[in-house]
């Protein structure tokens, strides 16, 4: 309840930041050289990079504007090597044993009460709810996006460098455009906004707790979000709450990765 | 000569002296025919618009398409080898004005605030300069669906979609062998609905298309064939039984001719025993047989009202006439007593007539050539109930100049044989009785 109460105060916070610096004009230091903004990017992507297996649990409360609100509960498992990808849905019971699959840079949705394959888009909304594939797998900013400066902003307590990234063409990415707010001390995401190619606002992120867990693979931290808040911009009232805990960078099996694993967790 | 430019003065004369009754008569037959000309601008117009409209969005004048199944019960509309089917339209149909290809799918697709159902065209879009001709576009650049994982929508699924230009939508469909697949997409383009056919379709880049079915570089989902203007109305039955013909020759399974669009065929061909390819010829009206039926209305509509038109006219003209030779029965029977023929009376009666019809029918002409002028220039606006069926948000009337030939040619005839009766009767009158006729 006390962890509940202080992260509305975080986002909160944020909130307010954004609203101060918005309206103090002018940057407070020169412009950055693209080089220099990939190589925020790049210590952005290698604080998150585990460079091995993980496995850890979600929590993915979904809350829509006349509807009951929803707790998805997940488990998913990634491996750096291959940019190989599983969620596998156990709760509620309605959703068990549903789980997406990325193989070879496809991402495949299986639903047991079909039993069939669907193969998606990064678009995806995961469940249905407005988190995407790309918000539970290691940060690949560097590779995939074009960084534009647009200065620094306070951020509550927290000076961020804000920058525009736009999609390089031919990735499939869940969003084309980001704006995002990027922690100068430590270089933790702390907001993200994430645009159509129309400049149309879809979605406002924020990243209110990290965490490092002790990776052997890659000889130091990992630092993953704990917990996510994501805002539909489209569907105002809808928002998406997103917990991980649990997290286990023990190597995980071969055959995890495969259709057949998937499918054999709703036999 | 002198004789017919004589009798054309006394005509004339005549139709002058009584001119308060020959411009009654003549504005109501210009009145009559103008409204026959509007009329059939009108259905031409309507017929027109939908042709090129169809041709456009949909069909080509004679398509090769066809469906492809793997197992006996899934059929895909899809044309295997079709730079081979092009080869042998192209030997066989010599009237062809040029030929396209174009993929064809049912898809979801899925925006960030809706999803629908539609049609998925896959175009190349530099190889159809029409294309762009037809659609006006609301936003957004037709050129920009050249590059791949881009879509063109109508301005109704823009709105049901809640998307603009730049915004990305996913499309999911499933594929030949009944995986679902998707491919995300971005809006380059929304064009003004045109009615019916463009509520449920939409296009983009063939490329896009085959990778969203997964279809091979060799495989489309038809062949549009676009014929020269004269081979439109005339000549696409006895090509498309020569095409059919030329296939089968060609070694393909061609199905049995069938009037009806591809999309409601699938239930009798998943009902088929048989799988593998086979081609189906179809024309621009088999395509959008569902909705001709508005044609039909039209035209049986203006045939009722075209058949009330010459009634009246008949009655007036016959009316008139008769008037005409009671008032006339003692200048006929002076005329006959010195020695004009029976003949010659009934010619100059119906000698007037012609005359009248023809300046009448000419005034009518023109009159209504300029309404409908004024109106196409006015590009009026349609109710959108109307231009789901006109297939146009605007209001189009096609005057042709052969129409209007027919119309003077038909009303002018009307009135003359409307004249021939009493001009019979006229002929008929004894001298020594129209010339003691008194009223």
């Amino acid at each position: 309840m006390k962890q509940a109460t202080r992260s509305r105060t975080f986002v909160a916070a944020l909130l307010a930041g954004f609203a101060v610096a918005a309206a103090v004009p002018g940057r407070a230091a020169a412009a950055l050289t693209t080089p220099q903004m990939v190589d925020i990017l790049k210590i952005v992507d290698d604080r998150q990079k585990n460079n091995g297996d993980w496995r850890a649990s979600a929590y993915i409360e979904q809350k829509e504007k006349d509807k009951v609100d929803v707790v998805y509960e997940t488990e998913y498992y990634r491996r750096s090597s291959d940019q190989k990808f599983m969620i596998l849905f156990l709760k509620p019971k309605s959703s068990a044993g549903q789980g997406y699959l990325r193989i070879d840079k496809n991402l495949w949705f299986y639903d047991p009460s079909v039993g069939k394959w669907e193969r998606r888009t990064e678009r995806e909304r995961i469940g249905g709810t407005n988190s995407r594939r790309s918000d539970f797998d290691e940060s690949r900013l560097a590779e995939e996006y074009d960084p534009t400066d647009e200065g620094e902003e306070k951020l509550g307590a927290y000076t961020a460098q804000k920058l525009l990234l736009k999609g390089k063409s031919g990735i499939d990415l869940a969003f084309p455009m980001i704006r995002i707010w990027i922690d100068k001390e430590t270089k933790n995401v702390l907001k993200r906004q994430e645009y159509a190619l129309s400049g149309r606002l879809l979605r406002t992120s924020y990243y209110p707790k990290w965490k490092k867990v002790r990776s052997e693979s890659k000889g130091g931290d990992v630092y993953y979000p704990e917990e996510i808040r994501f805002y539909d911009e489209v569907e105002k009232a809808n928002q998406t709450l997103v917990m991980i805990k649990a997290v286990d960078l023990k190597s995980l099996p071969a055959n995890l990765f495969t259709k057949a694993w998937l499918e054999s967790k709703s036999r | 000569m002198s004789k017919i430019f004589v009798d054309l003065t006394i005509a004339f004369r005549s139709l002058v002296q009584h001119r308060r009754r020959t411009l009654f008569l003549a504005t109501a037959i210009a009145a009559v025919t103008a409204l026959l000309v509007f009329l059939n601008g009108l259905t031409t117009g309507v017929r027109e618009t939908m042709i090129d409209t169809a041709t456009t969005l949909s069909t080509g004048h004679v398509n090769v398409g066809g469906f492809f199944k793997v197992t006996v019960g899934q059929a895909a509309p899809v044309v295997t080898d079709y730079k081979r089917v092009i080869e042998v339209a192209k030997k066989t149909v010599p009237e062809m004005a040029f030929v396209v290809h174009r993929g064809r799918g049912w898809a979801k697709i899925v925006a960030d605030t809706g999803s629908m159902q539609m049609g998925v065209t896959g175009i190349d879009v530099r190889s159809e300069p029409k294309f762009a001709k037809v659609l006006q576009l609301v936003s957004g650049k037709i050129d920009d669906l050249a590059e791949p994982g881009t879509i063109l929508i109508f301005d109704n699924q823009a709105d049901k979609l809640g998307v603009k230009v730049g915004d990305a939508v996913t499309i999911s469909a499933p594929t030949t062998r009944g995986t679902n697949n998707t491919v995300d997409v971005r809006v380059v383009a929304i064009a003004h609905s045109l009615g019916l056919l463009s509520t449920w379709n939409s296009f983009i880049p063939i490329e896009t298309l085959r990778k969203l079915y997964q279809f091979n570089e060799d495989s489309t989902g038809v062949v549009q064939i676009m014929l020269e203007r004269k081979d439109v109305d005339r000549n696409i039955p006895a090509i498309s039984a020569r095409l059919r013909q030329a296939l089968e020759q060609e070694g393909w399974r061609v199905m049995a001719a069938d009037p009806r669009a591809f999309w409601m065929k699938f239930q009798s061909v998943t009902r088929e025993d048989w799988t593998g390819q086979k081609l189906d010829v179809t024309t621009w009206e088999d395509e959008i047989s569902f909705m001709t039926w508005t044609l039909t209305a039209l035209r049986v509509l203006s045939f009722v009202l075209l058949v009330i038109l010459i009634a009246i006219i008949i009655i007036g003209i016959m009316n008139t006439m008769w008037i005409a030779i009671r008032e006339r029965t003692r200048e006929i029977g002076t005329l006959r007593a010195i020695g004009m023929q029976r003949r010659e009376v009934l010619w100059m009666f119906l000698l007037e007539s012609v005359m009248l019809g023809l300046f009448a029918t000419v005034a009518g002409v023109a009159a209504g050539a300029g309404i409908a002028a004024g109106l196409n220039a006015l590009h009026l606006h349609v109710p959108t109930g109307l231009q789901f069926f006109l297939m146009s948000p605007y209001l189009h009337i096609s005057i042709h100049g052969s129409a209007l030939a027919w119309s003077v040619v038909l009303i002018t005839g009307v009135t003359t044989v409307a004249a021939l009766y009493p001009s019979l009767r006229a002929a008929r009158l004894r001298p020594v009785v129209a010339m003691s006729h008194f009223g």
